[in-house]
């Protein structure tokens, strides 16, 4: 009988444990005690973002995207929801970017020479050699899920338009940091309240970002280090083979056939523009460019459908068009190819679409 | 002592007709999928696979293991763990065996172990038995130079066994999960068609409530939600996060099944 009781107990316990382990892994991991660190001033540690140089490390990065952004294929990580990347880099310009999307995985490798980027979902390997002066775009788009890279950017483009303050600490990724947030100042029409930057206490690197925007007290988007580990990585992660089925092209081979593959591409191109206008300075600055008329002509039905799902149409002196609206950008669309996109109000478009040529 | 009960439990589980029918229908699986692609192959044209894991399919025979047990973890595994967990105590009660079992000097803990290690011993059988068919089935009909991962990175075929081997446990893993919760309902009725229809509905369920992103705070809690995690198996290098999560996720059914299961069979009445 007594042994009865006891296995009884014993298996009731399995069952509680079984249960709280459920729950457990079911909440949110909490952010624990923020870590108590000596005081730094605003300036200094901005100071020290801007000049810190990451050494070699290899980290995940969470992504958490609330911006109301339609999915792009290019870059799944920033359509709305949660996602994942992995990233390593060796301090020196090498690195490499795992971006899962579902089952399959974009994967970019900069080995020094050449930046390979893999899309296991064709198959298909994109071999870009460097040339001095050009930009590589696949080498941004795995820089931005990188917050180190993306914090200091911010940093360098809006300090001078910002009141920045160090407002407590915090706990990213297992390592102290500071919260450094930048407020932009009263002048600027941004839809932007202030972008928090969690910086590393001992490496002055950005370690995660977070964007607020006004009337929401959750971020809109949370570019962050899930996990990191500091120190040099294994110098085979910086290395690339195609493998043996995998069609290898050039970017500009691909870039043709993205062309062919229709108009909303040449847009995602022409707001990615090779030559984008500049418009204003700091929080209110507006990007602007122009598609060429005849790829405005060319869209198909069902482009123009998903198009019209996510914008509205607008009329006002500068002409007519549509826009669409996030909550941290906006852009307009004007029928006749002028695009205007900044992290504004849609008031300070219109008032810019003026000027684009 | 103990060693010869399971023993004994896994011979009397092979020498059902229906476990070797079930088997003969697991195999199968990779023979076809390997024949799918292969065919597909033919027509020239590639890419033409179903996303993910069946994008790099072709030459790529290593993946077919793989891609077999994450297909059949959805349905096929649940099915094949419920039959076997509905056979060893439903059926046993349905026959009046049950009652001998219970009344001879063997505690009944150690019943529900020697039922539960027949369980996984048959789940990590028929696992390894579609791996290896996979395997067989993938090189010959898709050829092979080691396996490439969904990171682009090539694999020795030595460390190509290493990821089958440890994708094989992970499933298991998961089976014997499904298969414990599954005991636990085999231990309260002795119509093992109600424990397969269950099993199955929930797993079921599972999927289509998994579904649902309005219902996301309950998605942590369902054994479904771990499944597509498990294939990082395929990612290089592997990210532990997710397969860490499933099968920690799985661990708790396994604890609340066998806890219940447990429960169930000292209170019960010979």
């Amino acid at each position: 009988m007594n042994k009865r009781k006891v296995t009884l107990a014993a298996a009731a316990a399995g069952v509680i444990t079984g249960v709280a382990g459920l729950s457990l892994a079911a909440m949110p991991a909490g952010a624990g005690q923020p870590p108590s660190l000596p005081d730094v001033s605003a300036e200094s540690l901005v100071e020290q973002v801007l000049t810190s140089k990451p050494g070699a490390f290899g980290g995940t990065v969470e992504v958490d995207n609330k911006l109301g952004l339609p999915a792009l294929a290019e870059i799944p990580q920033l359509a709305d929801g949660k996602h994942s990347a992995r990233i390593w880099t060796d301090g020196n310009g090498k690195f490499r970017a795992a971006l899962p999307n579902g089952q399959s995985e974009q994967t970019i490798v900069n080995d020094g020479k050449i930046t390979w980027s893999w899309n296991s979902a064709n198959n298909e390997v994109t071999k870009a050699e460097h040339k001095a002066d050009q930009p590589k775009p696949d080498e941004q788009k795995a820089q931005a899920v990188d917050p180190a890279a993306a914090a200091k950017q911010v940093v360098g483009m809006t300090k001078e338009f910002s009141d920045i303050t160090v407002d407590g600490t915090a706990r990213v990724a297992n390592r102290a940091a500071y919260e450094l947030v930048l407020t932009p100042k009263a002048s600027e029409k941004t839809l932007i309240r202030e972008v928090r930057i969690a910086v590393d206490a001992e490496l002055k690197m950005p370690l995660r970002v977070a964007v607020l925007t006004n009337g929401a007290s959750e971020p809109a988007g949370t570019v962050g280090f899930s996990e990191i580990n500091v120190g040099a990585q294994d110098p085979k992660l910086f290395e690339f083979t195609p493998p043996a089925q995998a069609k290898v092209t050039t970017p500009e081979a691909k870039e043709q056939k993205d062309r062919d593959r229709g108009p909303e591409l040449g847009l995602e191109q022409a707001l990615q523009g090779k030559d984008p206008q500049i418009f204003g300075t700091g929080w209110d600055t507006v990007v602007g460019a122009r598609i060429p008329a005849e790829a405005m002509t060319q869209v198909p039905a069902e482009a123009q459908g998903l198009v019209d799902k996510f914008t509205k149409k607008v009329s006002g002196a500068w002409g007519s068009g549509q826009i669409f609206n996030t909550k941290v950008a906006t852009i307009l669309i004007a029928d006749d190819g002028r695009v205007v996109a900044g992290a504004v109000p849609e008031q300070v478009l219109f008032d810019t679409i003026g000027q684009v040529k | 002592m103990i060693t010869r009960q399971f023993g004994s439990e896994v011979r009397w589980m092979l020498r059902r007709p229906r476990t070797l029918i079930g088997l003969f229908g697991l195999i199968l699986v990779p023979i076809l999928i390997s024949f799918g692609i292969w065919t597909a192959s033919d027509d020239g044209e590639s890419g033409g696979g179903p996303p993910g894991l069946g994008a790099i399919l072709q030459g790529n025979g290593m993946v077919v293991p793989i891609f077999t047990l994450f297909l059949s973890l959805n349905l096929l595994l649940p099915l094949v763990a419920s039959i076997w967990a509905a056979d060893g105590l439903a059926g046993e009660a349905q026959h009046g065996t049950l009652r001998g079992l219970l009344v001879a000097p063997v505690s009944r803990v150690r019943l529900l172990f020697v039922k539960l290690f027949g369980l996984a011993a048959m789940s990590l059988f028929a696992v390894t038995l579609m791996a290896v068919v996979g395997i067989i089935a993938g090189t010959a009909f898709l050829g092979t130079d080691g396996m490439m991962t969904l990171s682009g990175t090539t694999l020795s075929t030595a460390e190509g066994l290493a990821r089958i081997g440890l994708f094989i446990l992970l499933v298991t893993f998961q089976m014997v999960a499904i298969g414990a919760v599954a005991l636990a309902v085999s231990s309260t009725t002795e119509h093992p068609l109600v424990v397969q229809a269950a099993t199955m509905t929930t797993i079921i369920v599972f999927q289509v409530l998994g579904q649902f992103t309005s219902l996301d705070w309950l998605h942590p809690f369902l054994i479904t939600t771990g499944f597509p995690g498990l294939i990082d198996v395929m990612r290089d290098p592997i990210p532990l996060g997710q397969i860490g999560d499933s099968t920690l996720l799985a661990g708790c059914y396994l604890l609340i099944g066998t806890g219940l299961a447990a429960i169930r069979l000292v209170t019960k009445d010979s």
